[in-house]
């Protein structure tokens, strides 16, 4: 029992120093806590505020309301709060980013460490894979496929993800051909470990930091693909993504009627998620990285 | 004779790697487009019905089109047809939208406009961007250089069309400098005339714009990173040591050696300039191939896009293979640890 509680204490300490070492690190996590915690308790805070009515309810209120204590955004043309709207929107972004953020690196994660560590054909013939996948213009045929099998919000991610894995499969392999020279790896190759072992339980571990760095990647990416593809106007009507919501925006002329604030809104809130990942990302690499730092000389 | 094979294999490696991909490409997304229930064609004649052109549309309508459009043979024999008219007569098909002209004619239409825009675009983007992230390299020490290249790193992550509807609400219709959609004004005649050519230049800047801006803080970003591998090296330190001048350093030492690696990835990014490009067409209304390609889905053109997306695939991998040649042939380096 201690034991174990002297092991949690030393995770925890670690967990501290993780964050002591790199103050950017400690912006971008708090920047996401707030972006997440807002997405999940908007619907609830709207209950209230909005009498009992989601925000995706048609018609309930005026049309083209003005920004009042109310609405801080007004109401759109379907009477709709904007300002919820814009929270709902937040959440499904989310939603998408985080599902086809993870499948995406899940991919990229398994490619790299069986490519990397094995080497010989099996790598010539997935990076082969990865590389053409990179250079494909992946766009056609996701409105290929988002157009004629009427995707779902799962089907979206899987398909937004079948197309994102290649650029951080690229780091990790290059990460896992210098890790499996180490001594560590030897060890574990003289000791008997099998190859299974080696890759999952030796090598992934020292992973971890490129493996949230291309998460991160893959989340703001899976994020920004949906956005795009639902300005085409693809994908499922469903998901009310920020997406689709300046889609509409766009459609029903906002723009020409000058009511920026509503499409600044929803752009700030893609460009937060935006910076908080980034900065995350930067952070891990000042924290798991300092060696780095000396040499760019930020 | 050793050095030959071994370029070889190297040239035979590509040369397999870009059929396969082709190949596959193509095939997958025409397998998509015809096994999903309900086949284009018939969603195109529900559509009829719909709109109630002829609510009472006959199965001979449907039969006639179908054995002119070759669907009434099954989809083995469809495919090899449809490869088979493609690579030996470089033909795609007809349009149904805009029946009946042949799809590359209505592509051809469409493509001058894309390659233009995307062309001075990447050109524009791609030198500015490794002129400035050398000298941000070349001047890493300096608080003003790190502070630019943080903000170029989180910027140059932005998608083009955020940045395009950010243009378009600023530009466009905050202070009505440049008009936010259209390739040309309707009341010019397109030609060779200097109110044409006034025109097509206004109304594509915001559209070069939006793509510019942030794929030009990518290349800054990398060529940042290369320019201080090569301040490392060790005939920089000898040019140092030499007192050469530091003009003509950052000339014929950095800006040289960063070419290359550099010509590379403007073939890698092709890909995802092009996707970010149809994007961005469609905002702005621009009549390239991108807008094409989302009108084709709209009027259920399965024949234009499936031509469109091969004409897309074909033009980015081969230039991708053009590079993968070109460079061995510049770059000695390459060519001798090939073998």
């Amino acid at each position: 029992m201690s034991q174990l509680l002297g092991t949690l204490k030393q995770r925890a300490s670690a967990f501290i120093s993780l964050f002591k070492r790199s103050p950017t690190l400690i912006v971008g996590v708090a920047l996401l806590s707030l972006i997440i915690f807002l997405a999940i308790f908007a619907p609830i805070i709207d209950q209230y505020r909005l009498e009992g009515h989601k925000a995706t309810d048609l018609g309930y209120f005026e049309k083209f309301l003005p920004p009042s204590l109310k609405h801080p955004l007004g109401t759109d043309h379907f009477g709709r709060d904007v300002l919820g709207l814009h929270l709902t929107g937040l959440k499904f972004s989310l939603i998408v980013g985080a599902l086809a953020g993870s499948v995406a690196t899940l991919i990229s994660v398994c490619i790299a460490v069986i490519a990397g560590y094995r080497g010989g054909i099996i790598d010539s013939i997935l990076n082969g894979v990865t590389n053409s996948v990179l250079v494909i213009p992946s766009l056609p045929i996701l409105i290929v496929v988002a157009y004629y099998t009427r995707l779902d919000l799962v089907g979206m991610c899987l398909t937004l993800a079948a197309f994102s894995w290649p650029w951080s499969t690229r780091v990790i392999r290059a990460q896992v051909l210098t890790l499996k020279e180490r001594t560590f790896v030897d060890l574990a190759r003289v000791s008997g470990q099998n190859g299974f072992e080696i890759m999952f339980a030796e090598i992934l571990p020292n992973l971890i930091p490129y493996i949230i760095v291309g998460l991160g990647f893959s989340v703001i990416g899976a994020i920004f693909a949906e956005t795009g593809l639902r300005i085409i106007g693809l994908g499922p009507p469903t998901v009310v993504s920020l997406g689709l919501l300046l889609q509409q925006a766009l459609q029903y002329g906002l723009l020409t009627q000058k009511r920026y604030a509503e499409v600044m809104s929803m752009i700030l809130l893609l460009i937060s998620i935006f910076i908080s990942l980034n900065l995350i990302n930067k952070g891990m690499d000042e924290a798991f990285n300092p060696r780095l730092k000396k040499v760019t000389g930020q | 004779m050793v050095k030959i094979s071994g370029f070889a294999i190297f040239i035979l490696k590509k040369v397999l790697i870009y059929t396969v991909t082709l190949f596959l490409a193509f095939t997958l997304v025409f397998w998509v487009l015809r096994l999903i229930p309900g086949d284009p064609w018939s969603r195109f004649v529900d559509n009829l019905r719909i709109l109630a052109i002829d609510p009472q549309i006959s199965r001979e309508f449907i039969e006639g089109y179908k054995r002119k459009f070759g669907l009434d043979k099954d989809i083995f024999t469809q495919y090899i047809l449809y490869l088979s008219n493609l690579f030996l007569r470089f033909d795609l098909g007809i349009s149904i939208a805009s029946y009946p002209t042949p799809v590359q004619v209505v592509i051809m239409r469409s493509l001058p406009w894309s390659i233009g825009l995307l062309a001075i675009c990447v050109l524009i983007s791609w030198s500015i961007g490794i002129v400035a992230g050398a000298f941000i390299g070349w001047k890493h020490r300096s608080k003003l250089s790190s502070a630019m290249f943080t903000i170029a790193l989180g910027m140059s992550q932005i998608p083009y069309f955020i940045m395009a509807i950010l243009l378009i609400m600023i530009l466009a219709y905050g202070f009505g400098l440049f008009p936010g959609r259209w390739a040309f004004s309707p009341s010019v005649t397109p030609g060779l005339n200097p109110a044409f050519i006034l025109s097509v230049i206004r109304h594509g800047f915001l559209p070069a714009l939006s793509i510019v801006v942030t794929s030009f803080l990518g290349w800054l970003v990398s060529t940042r990173a290369l320019t201080m591998t090569i301040l490392g090296e060790d005939y920089l330190l000898f040019a140092e040591a030499k007192g050469l001048k530091k003009i003509r350093m950052l000339n014929r030492y950095v800006l040289r050696n960063l070419l290359l690696p550099q010509a590379t990835g403007l073939a890698i990014s092709l890909g995802y300039v092009v996707n970010g490009a149809y994007v961005v067409e469609y905002i702005f209304q621009y009549p390239g191939v991108g807008t094409l390609l989302i009108h084709s889905f709209r009027f259920l053109d399965y024949n234009l896009a499936q031509g469109i997306i091969f004409v897309t695939m074909f033009t980015v991998l081969t230039a991708n293979l053009i590079m993968d040649f070109l460079y061995p042939l510049i770059d000695p380096r390459v060519r001798t640890q090939g073998k």
